[in-house]
């Protein structure tokens, strides 16, 4: 039987550890080997018990027991699970009044499900940049893509965070558009008590076992403001056979899941404030900044590298963050990019075959561009000078392991000595200039 | 299947901790795929979350997208209404290019060059499986239910590869474990009996 359980306990850091020689020039790893691994989800005995429970009911009725118990949790006023996250968006996006030949403004820097999902509605995707502080779509850069065509702006709560809904709600009002939330990264987070997913008009959501709220595998769900706009998305599907049905096991797993939420919740937030608060003392990095009044769900938590606070303000940016990789990953922090261009950069968008022969992109050819990723100068610079922890921090990881982090961070960034060797050493090529990733 | 069995994999594989479809480690969805390309004596198998993905899958697989036509003999109104809203016409005097089956069908006796088998009967929820012999209409499946230009397990590190099979519209119809490993067990039962 292989099992998830950890193979030994990780020891509590000690000051002596912080000051030793960094792992990459020979030194002890602050997270040593062996003891990296960080579960998610997290199954407990209540999850196996209450899916063999499930076996015995009757499969619509879990699957829609479910949908009314985490469409209550959300605060939404209608809610139709489905089989992924992109099937959740394509169904907002339906049901918010989106029809082939449409434009949908997104950002350019999500997953890109995001975008997908627009398309599958046979719509077009138009592509706005980031604001420069939440890494969430700026409202200002889609205001000016705005044009006849459009029918929907689709924000990201980019990392949990949510983005800027006042403005985009209001620049949604003036122009007579649909708000579609994107919340597959934003369980339980919130704008003013408000929870992501209750926000816009229509909102999708993945469930997928990956996310802050895992279900027993694939899953998502679509969130309705109103019965007409759910409606729409269920004779939609109906109408075209398209079969979104959620599976009734992941769904059990799901409505079991959800009694833990705030628990996992609650650990994950003292977690990011932990590491932030250590991250603001190393000077060389910033973590997540969270506007008053909203709460992140750190599903991932980005931090920005500030090469000027450590004397590092003369080298690449990039370069700078390259070499802190580097140097972080042989601490057994296991940062990553999460993405290293924009969107449209990527070959489903670069090709635009569509569902074949260029479908949905010609029906509407003056919505469509050939991006560089210089058109994206915020999303660019953003790539250049972060890093990200996912499910590092999204499991509810233990003290000791938090305090090694931030311990990790600390430790590179007293060595501004080895980031700039580093950086002499080798050609680091900007993100962008890699082949795309999504991870 | 009975309840016995059916608590007895589900309890299995969340011992195991690998619920979702793109870990690494996960045993479950290529198990699926070695029973049903034994069963079938098809090389390949694409396992999807429901029967019109699979049609979707195979279709793809095959090359047929938007403003192409083929053939429609014999299917019901939804999956007529799925291949108007892929975009693809459906001529009903011809056979449609995959045999549409269900788990309870023989997979051993089937003459067609692609099949779509349609697993959701088995009760543990809608999923489906394209079926070929064909490599390259296996890799455009599987391209169909990933995001960029990546396989199942690599989705999140690798670089994109293989641009030769250019990605289009791409869903998560991405099978799970847990009802991968059910499914699995229901037709190693069934057949025994």
């Amino acid at each position: 039987m292989i099992t998830d359980f950890p193979s030994a306990p990780l020891p509590l850091p000690s000051e002596d550890e912080l000051t030793a020689e960094l792992a990459a020039l020979g030194g002890e790893a602050i997270v040593p080997k062996g003891l990296r691994r960080t579960i998610f989800p997290v199954i407990t005995k209540e999850d196996v018990f209450n899916l063999l429970l499930a076996t015995r009911q009757d499969p619509a009725a879990v699957v829609a027991g479910f949908a009314e118990k985490y469409r209550d949790y959300v605060g939404a006023a209608y809610a139709l699970p489905t089989a992924s996250g992109t099937a959740s968006l394509h169904a907002a996006l339906v049901g918010a009044g989106v029809e082939p030949g449409d434009e949908v403004i997104v950002p350019a820097f999500t997953f890109i499900a995001t975008a997908q999902a627009v398309v599958a509605a046979h719509a077009i995707p138009v592509f706005a940049d980031i604001d420069p502080v939440t890494y969430c779509l700026d409202p200002a850069a889609a205001k000016d893509l705005v044009t006849e065509r459009t029918r929907a702006i689709m924000p990201v709560h980019t990392h949990g965070l949510p983005a800027d809904v006042t403005a985009i709600r209001e620049l949604a009002k003036r122009h007579g558009l649909a708000f579609v939330e994107d919340a597959s990264h934003a369980h339980s987070a919130s704008v003013d008590g408000r929870i992501a997913g209750s926000i816009g008009d229509a909102a999708g959501q993945s469930l997928m076992a990956d996310k802050n709220f895992p279900l027993g595998g694939e899953g998502g769900i679509a969130f309705f403001a109103t019965a007409d706009a759910h409606a729409r998305a269920v004779e939609y599907l109906a109408r075209h056979g398209i079969d979104y049905r959620m599976s009734w096991i992941a769904a059990a797993f799901g409505a079991s899941q959800l009694e833990r939420l705030p628990f996992y919740d609650a650990v994950r937030a003292r977690n990011a404030a932990l590491l932030g608060e250590a991250l603001e003392g190393t000077g060389l990095f910033s973590p997540p900044h969270v506007p008053s009044g909203h709460v992140h769900a750190y599903n991932m938590y980005r931090i920005t590298l500030n090469p000027e606070a450590a004397g590092l303000g003369d080298l690449p940016v990039h370069a700078v963050k390259e070499a802190v990789h580097e140097l972080l990953v042989a601490e057994g922090v296991p940062a990553r990019e999460w993405q290293n261009t924009p969107i449209p950069c990527h070959l489903p968008f670069t090709h635009r075959a569509g569902f074949g022969n260029g479908h949905p992109f010609t029906l509407n050819p003056g919505a469509v561009r050939d991006h560089v990723p210089q058109d994206f100068p915020v999303t660019l610079r953003m790539l250049e000078s972060t890093l990200v922890l996912c499910r590092e921090l999204r499991s509810p990881v233990e003290y000791e392991r938090v305090l090694r982090y931030a311990d990790a961070f600390g430790k590179v960034a007293r060595r501004p000595d080895a980031i700039r060797d580093l950086v002499r050493e080798k050609d680091y090529p900007r993100p962008y200039e890699k082949a795309a990733r999504l991870g | 299947m009975d309840d016995y069995d059916t608590a007895l994999v589900l309890s299995r594989v969340l011992t195991s901790g690998v619920v979702m479809s793109i870990e690494k480690s996960d045993r479950e969805l290529p198990g699926l795929e070695r029973s049903l390309t034994r069963a079938s004596g098809r090389r390949h198998a694409c396992l999807v979350n429901s029967r019109s993905a699979a049609i979707h899958a195979a279709l793809t697989g095959l090359g047929i997208g938007h403003g192409d036509a083929t053939g429609g003999a014999g299917l019901g109104p939804p999956e007529r209404s799925f291949l108007a809203w892929l975009g693809v016409t459906a001529d009903d005097d011809v056979p449609p290019p995959f045999a549409l089956l269900t788990h309870a069908d023989d997979l051993s006796d089937v003459d067609a060059v692609a099949l779509v088998v349609d697993l959701t009967g088995l009760g543990f929820g809608p999923a489906a499986a394209f079926l070929t012999d064909d490599a390259g209409a296996h890799a455009r499946a599987e391209r169909l239910k990933i995001f960029g230009s990546y396989d199942l397990r690599t989705m999140w590190t690798q670089e994109e590869s293989g641009a030769e099979v250019v990605p289009g519209v791409q869903f998560n119809y991405r099978l799970s474990p847990l009802v991968a490993a059910c499914a699995r067990l229901a037709l190693t039962k069934g057949a025994r009996s």
